[in-house]
C-alpha cells in the first residue's frame, strides 16, 4: 500500500476530487494547510504600502491506495492539478505497514 | 419499565407513567433492603424524577436523608445492596447522601443540589427526617435567592456558550441548546425561587404560554431516547428523519420549522425571566437603572432596563412608532418590555397593512441598520413579528432549514449571524480579521450593505435552482416598496448578484492569473462594492458555522481583495479617461485618470459637474458637507501652482486634521481637488458660521487673495496624540512606475499641517503636482503624488533636491516654514 500526500493550489481541489472519483478513489483527508516551497512568498502592494504573503494557502490531500493503482492515481492527481506555473505543488509517496478499518478490524487493502 | 410506543402520542402522560413504574421498582428494592433502618434514613425523588417527568432512558435521581454523617455510615451496606439491585434492574441511578442541614448550605461546587432539592418528592422512609428538611429548606431558598439566581444565570451561560448562544443548530440539543428542555426549567426554577417565602417553598407555577412548545419538546425528546435507545438529545439528521416518519410528517424540515418555533418561545421567556432575575439580584442594579433611565424620549421610557411605550395607542395613527422603536433599540442596545411586545403583538396587523403600501421608510431603516446595535434591533423586530409586517418577504425564510453539513443555522439566523458578524468586527481583536475590520471603517454606506445581507438569502425559500434570481425579485419588491433611491438599488443589486462571486473565485480560480482579477473588477465595477462585496463574503461564510471563517480563509479572501483592488486602481495615471457617454461629461471627465470612474459613483459625478458650471463665473467653487463624522471639502478651480499647497495650509489653519486627500487634473486644466478631514476641536460643528467662513477662506486662498502662510501664523494648536512607538518617516520617489509622471510617496508621522508642508517643498521647486492620494491610518500618513516638472518626469538633480526637502518635511514634529 501507498500513501499520497498531495499539495495543491486551492482552487484546483476540485478539479482533483473529481479526477480521483472518476477512477474510483473516494476516501481521503483534506487538509487547508500553508507553506511555500521554491514560489517562495510574494510580495503585494496595497494602497501604496507593501503587504507580504509569505506562507501561500495550499491544500493537502492524503490518501492511501493499494500498490498496484499506483501510477493511475498519480497520473489522475498531477494533471489535474497542474497549471504549468511555479507553485503548483508536489507530491509525496510513502510506503504503508499496515492498515485497519476500525469498525469491524478489517486489514490491509481489505480496509481502504 | 417500557413504555408501549404507542403511548408516546401523549408525551406527558408517558413521562408520568415512567416515574410511576420507577417509583414502584425503587419503593420494593427499598422494602427489600433498606425495611428495618426506616426511621433513620428517608429516600426522596429529585430533578426530573422528582417532577414526575422520567424519560424513557434518562438517570433516575435519587437522595438519601441521614440525620448525622455517622448514621449514614452504619448503614453503607444495606445502602449498596439497595443501589445495586436498582442498577442491575437496568436503571441509570444517580444518588447522593445528606444530611438536613447540608441540604440547606450553599456550595459553591455543587449548586446542582440546590436546585434540585426545588423538585424534591418524598418517597419512602423516616418521615421527620423530610420535615426537618421540609423546615429549613424554605428559608435556606429565600434567604439565598440572590446567590442561587446568580449561580443559576452564571450556568446558563456557560451551557448557552457551549451552544454558541442560538437556538438555531441544524442537530439541536433538545436539552441542552439554548431554547430547549434546561431552558424550560429555567424558568419554572426561577419563578418558583421568586415566589419562595421563608414558610413555604412555593411549588412550580405553570407557564401556559409555554404549554405548547413544552409538550413538542417533550414528545421529541421521549422519540430521541427510544431511536437512541440510551439518553440522547441530540436531534440528528438521521434522528429528524425517523421522528418525521413516525409521526407522518412527510418533510422532516417541517418538523424543524416547529421545533425553531417552539426552541423561540422557549428562548424568548427564559431570556427575560432570566434578565429580570439577575437585576434583582444584582447590587449595582439601582444605579444601572438610573442611567438607562435617562436614555427616556417623547416615544419610549427605559424602566427596569426595559423599553415601554409612553403612549401605545400612538401605535394605532403612527405606525411608523415602529421604526423609531428599532432605531432606539439600534441605539442604545435596550430590550423591550413583555408590557410593550404585547402592546405590539396586538396592533401587527395595522402595522401589516400600512408598510404593506410604499412609503419613503427608506432613510429610516437605513439609520437603523447602520447604528452600532442594529443586530439587536432586528433580532427583535424579528421575533416579535415586526420584521415581518415591515417586509412580508422575510416570512418565507422564517425558521428555514437548508440541510447540508456545512449550514450551521437557519436562513434567517444565518442572514442575522451575518450581519451581525459585520458589527463585532468594528470591535474585533482578531489579528486575521484586523483588515476587515479597517474595511468596515472605510465604507460609505454600512446601512446599504446591511440591507442587502438581509436579502441575499431570502430566496432561498422560493422553488427552483439556485436562489440568486429570487433573492433579487424579492429584494427589488421590498426596495420599491419603501422607495430606495434608484443608485442605492443598483448597489443592493450589485451585492446580492455577485454574493457568491468571491466566495466562489477562492475555490475555482486561480489568484495569481490576471483574468482572474480582471474577471472580478468587471464584475464589481467601483472599489466602494469592491470594499462592500469583500465584506459581504467575510459575513456570509463567517455565518454559515461559528468555525467555517478559518485565519485560512480569511488571508484567502483577502488575497483575491487586494488582487481585486489593485486591478481597480491599476490605471491610476498610465491609463486616461477618454471618453463618456454623453459630451458635456467628457468635457470634464476626460483627462482624469480611469481610477476617477472607479472611485466615485454617478451621483458624485453629477455633483462635481454641478460645481464645475458654478466654477466658471467665479473662478473657484468650493463645497463642504458633513457626513458620518468627517467633513469633505470639494473644490473645482483652474489648475495654478501652489494650489494644492494652499488649499491643505487653509485648512490647517482652522485646526482640521486632513484624513485623505485626492487632486484630479483634466484635460482642459480644470482641477478637482476633494479633501476629508475631521475637526478635533469641534470648531465646525459648535459654531455653524464657521463653516461659511472656511469656505469663503479657502476660496480666497484658492484665487490668491489670502496668504497662506499669514493664515497659519495664526493657527490654533493642536497637540499631537501621545504614544508609545514613532514611525518611521521614509521618502521614496519612482521614476518607472509611471509613463509620465514621477511617483513620490511619503511615510510620517501625522501632524498638524504635514500635508500643507509636503505640498509646499513640492510646489516651491517648480515642480507640480497631477495626482495627489492622501491616506492616514492611525497617527501614519501615507502621501502619494504624481509629479512633473515642465510636462516630463523629474530628472535627476531636482529628484534629489526634492527628497531630501521631503524628509526634511517628514522628520519634523512641528510645522516647517519652507
Amino acid at each position: 500500500m501507498k500513501k499520497i500526500e498531495a499539495i495543491i493550489q486551492p482552487f484546483k481541489l476540485e478539479p482533483v476530487k473529481e479526477a480521483l472519483k472518476s477512477i474510483g478513489i473516494d476516501g481521503m483527508t483534506i487538509t487547508e494547510v500553508r507553506g511555500h516551497g521554491r514560489q517562495k512568498g510574494h510580495k503585494e502592494v496595497y494602497r501604496g504600502q507593501e503587504y507580504n504573503v509569505d506562507l501561500l494557502p495550499k491544500m493537502k490531500i492524503e490518501l492511501v491506495i493499494a500498490d498496484a493503482r499506483l501510477d493511475e492515481v498519480l497520473r489522475a492527481l498531477t494533471a489535474a492539478a497542474r497549471t504549468g506555473k511555479i507553485g503548483d505543488g508536489k507530491v509525496f509517496i510513502y510506503d504503508v505497514a499496515e492498515a485497519i478499518r476500525i469498525r469491524n478490524d478489517d486489514r490491509g487493502e481489505a480496509a481502504l | 419499565m417500557m413504555i408501549a410506543e404507542k403511548q408516546l402520542f401523549d408525551p406527558v402522560r408517558a413521562l408520568e407513567e415512567r416515574t410511576s413504574a420507577v417509583d414502584t421498582q425503587v419503593l420494593q428494592a427499598w422494602q427489600a433492603h433498606m425495611a428495618p433502618t426506616a426511621a433513620s434514613a428517608a429516600l426522596l425523588a429529585v430533578g426530573g424524577y422528582g417532577r414526575r417527568q422520567l424519560f424513557p432512558y434518562s438517570d433516575v435521581d435519587l437522595l438519601l436523608l441521614f440525620a448525622t454523617d455517622r448514621a449514614a455510615g452504619a448503614l453503607k451496606e444495606p445502602i449498596s445492596h439497595f443501589l445495586q439491585e436498582l442498577w442491575d434492574s437496568g436503571l441509570r441511578i444517580s444518588h447522593s447522601v445528606r444530611t438536613p442541614a447540608e441540604c440547606a448550605e450553599l456550595h459553591d461546587q455543587n449548586v446542582e443540589l440546590s436546585i434540585s432539592l426545588l423538585d424534591q418528592r418524598f418517597l419512602t422512609g423516616g418521615r421527620p427526617l423530610y420535615d426537618a428538611l421540609l423546615e429549613k429548606l424554605p428559608r435556606f431558598v429565600h434567604s439565598q435567592r440572590d446567590s442561587l439566581v446568580r449561580h443559576l444565570s452564571q450556568m446558563t451561560r456557560e451551557r448557552h456558550a457551549q451552544h454558541n448562544r442560538t437556538f438555531y443548530h441544524l442537530e439541536p440539543n433538545v436539552k441542552e441548546a439554548p431554547g430547549g428542555l434546561r431552558d424550560l426549567q429555567l424558568v419554572f426554577w426561577l419563578n418558583q425561587i421568586a415566589a419562595t417565602t421563608p414558610k413555604a417553598l412555593a411549588a412550580p407555577a405553570p407557564v401556559p404560554e409555554l404549554n405548547e412548545a413544552r409538550r413538542f419538546l417533550f414528545g421529541l425528546r421521549g422519540y430521541l431516547h427510544y431511536h437512541a435507545r440510551r439518553d440522547s438529545n441530540l436531534l440528528s439528521f438521521d434522528a429528524q428523519e425517523w421522528i418525521a416518519d413516525q409521526l407522518g410528517v412527510a418533510d422532516p424540515a417541517a418538523l424543524m420549522r416547529e421545533y425553531f418555533r417552539a426552541a423561540r418561545s422557549i428562548d424568548r421567556s427564559a431570556t427575560r425571566v432570566l434578565e429580570t432575575e439577575e437585576a434583582r439580584a444584582s447590587s449595582l442594579f439601582a444605579q444601572f437603572r438610573d442611567r438607562l433611565a435617562r436614555l427616556s424620549n417623547a416615544d419610549f421610557t427605559v424602566a427596569r432596563e426595559k423599553i415601554y411605550f409612553r403612549s401605545p395607542q400612538q401605535l394605532d395613527t403612527d405606525p411608523e412608532l415602529l421604526l423609531r422603536l428599532m432605531e432606539f433599540i439600534a441605539r442604545h442596545g435596550v430590550r423591550l418590555s413583555l408590557e410593550a411586545e404585547q402592546q405590539l403583538a396586538a396592533r401587527l396587523d395595522e402595522a401589516r397593512a400600512h408598510f404593506a403600501r410604499p412609503h419613503p421608510v427608506w432613510p429610516a431603516i437605513r439609520a437603523v441598520l447602520s447604528l452600532p446595535h442594529a443586530p439587536l434591533a432586528l433580532r427583535i423586530a424579528h421575533e416579535t413579528g415586526v420584521l415581518a409586517a415591515l417586509f412580508p418577504e422575510m416570512a418565507s425564510i422564517d425558521c428555514l432549514v437548508i440541510r447540508d453539513f456545512y449550514h450551521r443555522y437557519t436562513v434567517d439566523e444565518h442572514t442575522l449571524v451575518a450581519i451581525q458578524t459585520l458589527t463585532q468586527l468594528r470591535d474585533s481583536k482578531d489579528p486575521a480579521a484586523a483588515p476587515y475590520k479597517a474595511l468596515v471603517s472605510e465604507i460609505d454606506q454600512p446601512g446599504m450593505l446591511a440591507f442587502a445581507l438581509l436579502f441575499h438569502d431570502t430566496g432561498k425559500g422560493s422553488p427552483g435552482e439556485g436562489h440568486i434570481d429570487a433573492s433579487l425579485c424579492i429584494a427589488q419588491r421590498a426596495m420599491e416598496r419603501i422607495q430606495m433611491p434608484a443608485p442605492e438599488q443598483q448597489t443592493v443589486r450589485l451585492l446580492i448578484r455577485c454574493h457568491l462571486e468571491l466566495s466562489a473565485a477562492m475555490n475555482s480560480r486561480d489568484p495569481f492569473d490576471p483574468a482572474t482579477a480582471q474577471y472580478l473588477a468587471h464584475k464589481v465595477g467601483t472599489v466602494e462594492n469592491l470594499k462592500c462585496l469583500a465584506l459581504a463574503t467575510y459575513a456570509d461564510i463567517s455565518a454559515v458555522n461559528p468555525t467555517a471563517m478559518t485565519a485560512w480563509r480569511a488571508g484567502q479572501l483577502w488575497q483575491l481583495y487586494m488582487l481585486t483592488y489593485n486591478e481597480l486602481t491599476r490605471e491610476l495615471d498610465t491609463e486616461r479617461i477618454a471618453g463618456a457617454e454623453s459630451p458635456e461629461r467628457a468635457r470634464f471627465i476626460q483627462g482624469f485618470p480611469t481610477r476617477y470612474l472607479r472611485t466615485h459613483s454617478e451621483a458624485e459625478i453629477d455633483s462635481h459637474m454641478r460645481l464645475e458650471e458654478q466654477s466658471r463665473s467665479s473662478g473657484v467653487a468650493v463645497q463642504v458637507e458633513k457626513a458620518r463624522g468627517v467633513y469633505r471639502l470639494t473644490l473645482v478651480t483652474a489648475d495654478r501652482p501652489f494650489l494644492f499647497a494652499s488649499i491643505a495650509g487653509a485648512l490647517s489653519s482652522f485646526a482640521l486634521n486632513i484624513l485623505k486627500a485626492e487632486a484630479f487634473a483634466n484635460r482642459l486644466g480644470t482641477v478637482l481637488d476633494t479633501f476629508v478631514f475631521s475637526d478635533p476641536l469641534r470648531t465646525l460643528e459648535l459654531n455653524p458660521s464657521e463653516a461659511d467662513r472656511l469656505r469663503i477662506t479657502v476660496e480666497r486662498a484658492v484665487l490668491g487673495r489670502v496668504d497662506v502662510k499669514h493664515l497659519l501664523r495664526s493657527r490654533p494648536h493642536v497637540a499631537p496624540p501621545s504614544r508609545k512607538s514613532r514611525i518611521a518617516p521614509a521618502v521614496h520617489i519612482d521614476n518607472e512606475a509611471s509613463q509620465t509622471a514621477t511617483l513620490i510617496q511619503v511615510v510620517a508621522e501625522d501632524r498638524p499641517g504635514l500635508l500643507y508642508d509636503i505640498a509646499s517643498a513640492i510646489s516651491s521647486r517648480g515642480a507640480s503636482i497631477d495626482v495627489v492620494l492622501i491616506d492616514t491610518e492611525a497617527h501614519k500618513a501615507i502621501d502619494v503624488f504624481y509629479v512633473t516638472a515642465g510636462g516630463r518626469k523629474l530628472d535627476a538633480p531636482k529628484q534629489q533636491e526634492i527628497q531630501q526637502a521631503l524628509m526634511h518635511v517628514a522628520q519634523a514634529v512641528s510645522p516647517v516654514r519652507a
